[in-house]
């Protein structure tokens, strides 16, 4: 800048530089994100003839959203996401709670080699898995003649494998930012160990739980993978059910499957809108503070 | 809250502990309530046996044996065969399965394309969302659409826009005079576009979030100290920002790396189970010889080798997140 640098007043408040500009590329931005989304509402709102044919419907055909709960069996499939999406969120955190608190207030043998471990586990690939899991599940099963594939409990059991290192790891880092005195005056005061995770852990890691509630749900979600081996007509998740629109229809109803994927998104992203700030955080304090 | 709910005789132990010290610094007595409450893991510990440990070491042991339906039901008793399938994957393509060479080109070149293409999108958003934009709050959280559809949804909406003649992809490549309206996007040489172009379009707000978080960490002075100092645009990105979000930066790239990689649900709802060799990922490629030829020993010494190429990006990530160098 040379000599005309001291010379500049000094901005009390940034000046926002092309301000026309950045407004443009944030719509830009906009545009991508919401070109696919809209062509999807488009095509749910047309008649089986054209849809998927046209892009702007001809005329607006509200009635998909009520015809295609007929063509398969989507609210089942619905009902069981939800249920086994909250189930392993809730049994992830509560379970997490426990190991998380351990490995965030005690110094133990291999609790590195622990914690590298449950990072580690993300790298995995779920395929890998699989199979190793369908066999042991046979095992336990012709053992104990219990039923474990094709249950519920089955379903959550597997979606641990990556819900529980991810909310273990989370919590722990959480607790670990929490003040530990509290905790201690209660051990004096004569409490065990159980009471004070429960009545001063535990609220204080709510908003911890939270986040590892929501990951642990929409991991449940999303999964197809492990639902498409590991469940039963009774217990199909719409990850897998959706598809049943193009398999078990010789015209593929592709209105009907947009309609039942705009519905199918909804809980997902409800949820993750509800606590985005804390899953961001999370995001990056979870992965990034040791 | 605590107190007198149940109250526990003090034990000798317990009366020197020193305020303020943690309680893991001092070597507690057997039965005190101030030791380390290991049976509080013991359930999450007892899981993670079941469902990660054990099922990696038996996915290395099938790696090596001739499992298939008709084994299955005796499979400690499965044929022993070595490197048989190790071997055999890197055969050419056969009727049914693509080799195993095909697919790890096909997943390197996937993983690596989506994420040289995110890369910059997802900076770029997060450096113009920093910034003053009109209207940014409603910005911020339009951009995390794309990221939380779920992936199965992505794949079928994608799918629709890729269908040929009719699908959007080829409508609009139409009206703009780009291409026939007649162009091929689910089989075929251009199938690999598809599918990075889905994943570009479904992942790049994850770089976009990180970066975000990173880029909100650095302290407004530092911008105003570089601006008096006459750094403009590019040389206050190149010379302040990137070397201050380097870190969450690259983590962030090589978990989207990783996740690409094993991005299963994608190319399989897109694709189905008989997918073109272009897109025959691996995880698409061990599913289909694990549940659709049931050749689980194949299928099995595929994912031992999708996990050892997984090892470089794993350690830079584990390096990357910093785990074990504190406390």
């Amino acid at each position: 800048m040379g000599v005309a640098a001291p010379a500049r007043p000094v901005r009390a408040v940034r000046r926002s530089p092309n301000g026309a500009g950045r407004f443009l590329l944030a719509l830009g931005y906009a545009a991508f994100v919401l070109l696919p989304v809209v062509y999807m509402v488009l095509v749910s709102l047309q008649d089986a003839v054209t849809a998927g044919d046209v892009v702007v419907p001809r005329q607006v055909h509200w009635q998909t959203f009520a015809e295609m709960w007929q063509t398969v069996d989507l609210g089942t499939y619905l009902r069981n996401s939800l249920l086994i999406a909250a189930l392993t969120g809730v049994v992830a955190s509560v379970l997490a709670l426990g190991a998380g608190y351990v490995v965030a207030r005690f110094r133990f043998r291999f609790r590195n080699a622990f914690r590298v471990s449950l990072l580690a586990t993300h790298t995995v690939p779920g395929v890998l898995l699989l199979l190793p899991l369908f066999v042991i599940y046979v095992i336990i099963q012709h053992a104990l003649s219990v039923r474990i594939v094709g249950t519920y409990f089955g379903v959550v059991l597997t979606y641990m494998t990556f819900a529980l290192p991810f909310s273990i790891w989370l919590l722990s880092v959480y607790i670990a930012s929490l003040p530990g005195e509290i905790e201690e005056q209660a051990l004096v005061d004569g409490a065990t160990r159980f009471d004070v995770l429960r009545h001063v852990t535990f609220p204080l890691a709510v908003p911890g739980m939270v986040v590892t509630f929501v990951f642990s749900f929409l991991l449940a979600w999303n999964d197809v993978l492990f639902a498409s081996v590991l469940t039963s007509p009774a217990t199909r998740t719409i990850g897998v059910g959706l598809q049943y629109y193009l398999a078990e229809n010789q015209l593929p109803l592709w209105n009907q499957l947009m309609a039942a994927s705009i519905v199918s998104a909804v809980p997902a992203v409800v949820l993750f809108m509800v606590v985005q700030r804390w899953i961001v955080a999370g995001l990056a304090s979870g992965s990034l503070k040791g | 809250m605590i107190t007198g709910e149940r109250p526990v005789a003090v034990e000798p132990g317990a009366e020197q502990a020193v305020p303020g010290l943690r309680p893991a610094a001092i070597r507690r007595p057997r039965g005190s309530p101030l030791r380390a409450p290991y049976w509080l893991m013991t359930p999450s510990l007892a899981l993670l046996a079941v469902v990660v440990f054990l099922p990696m070491a038996i996915a290395f042991y099938i790696s090596f044996t001739g499992l298939n339906e008709y084994t299955i039901g005796d499979w400690l008793h499965a044929p022993f065969v070595g490197l048989k399938h190790y071997v055999d994957s890197l055969a050419p393509s056969g009727a049914f399965s693509s080799s195993l060479f095909t697919s790890v080109r096909a997943s390197v070149a996937f993983s690596l394309l989506t994420t040289v293409a995110i890369t910059p999108i997802g900076v770029g958003a997060a450096l113009l969302l920093n910034g003053p934009v009109r209207g940014r709050g409603v910005f911020r959280g339009l951009m995390l659409l794309p990221y939380v559809i779920p992936t199965f949804v992505n794949a079928i909406l994608w799918r629709l826009v890729f269908m040929n003649g009719t699908g959007l992809a080829d409508q609009l490549m139409a009206a703009l005079h780009l291409g026939s309206r007649e162009t091929f996007w689910l089989i075929g040489p251009r199938s690999l576009w598809a599918l990075v172009i889905a994943d570009v379009w479904a992942a790049w707000p994850f770089i976009y979030i990180m970066t975000l978080a990173g880029l909100q960490t650095i302290p407004a002075e530092l911008y105003d100290a570089a601006s008096m100092d006459g750094a403009r645009g590019l040389r206050t990105f190149w010379h302040v920002t990137l070397p201050l979000i380097r870190g969450t930066l690259g983590l962030a790239v090589v978990l989207s790396t990783i996740n690409h990689f094993n991005n299963f649900t994608l190319p399989f709802v897109m694709f189905g189970s008989s997918p073109p060799d272009q897109v025959n990922v691996l995880p698409l490629n061990i599913y289909v010889n694990s549940f659709i030829t049931f050749n689980f020993g194949l299928g099995a010494a595929m994912s031992v080798v999708a996990l050892f190429i997984m090892l470089t990006p794993a350690v830079i990530y584990l390096r990357a997140a910093r785990v074990g160098e504190s406390d």
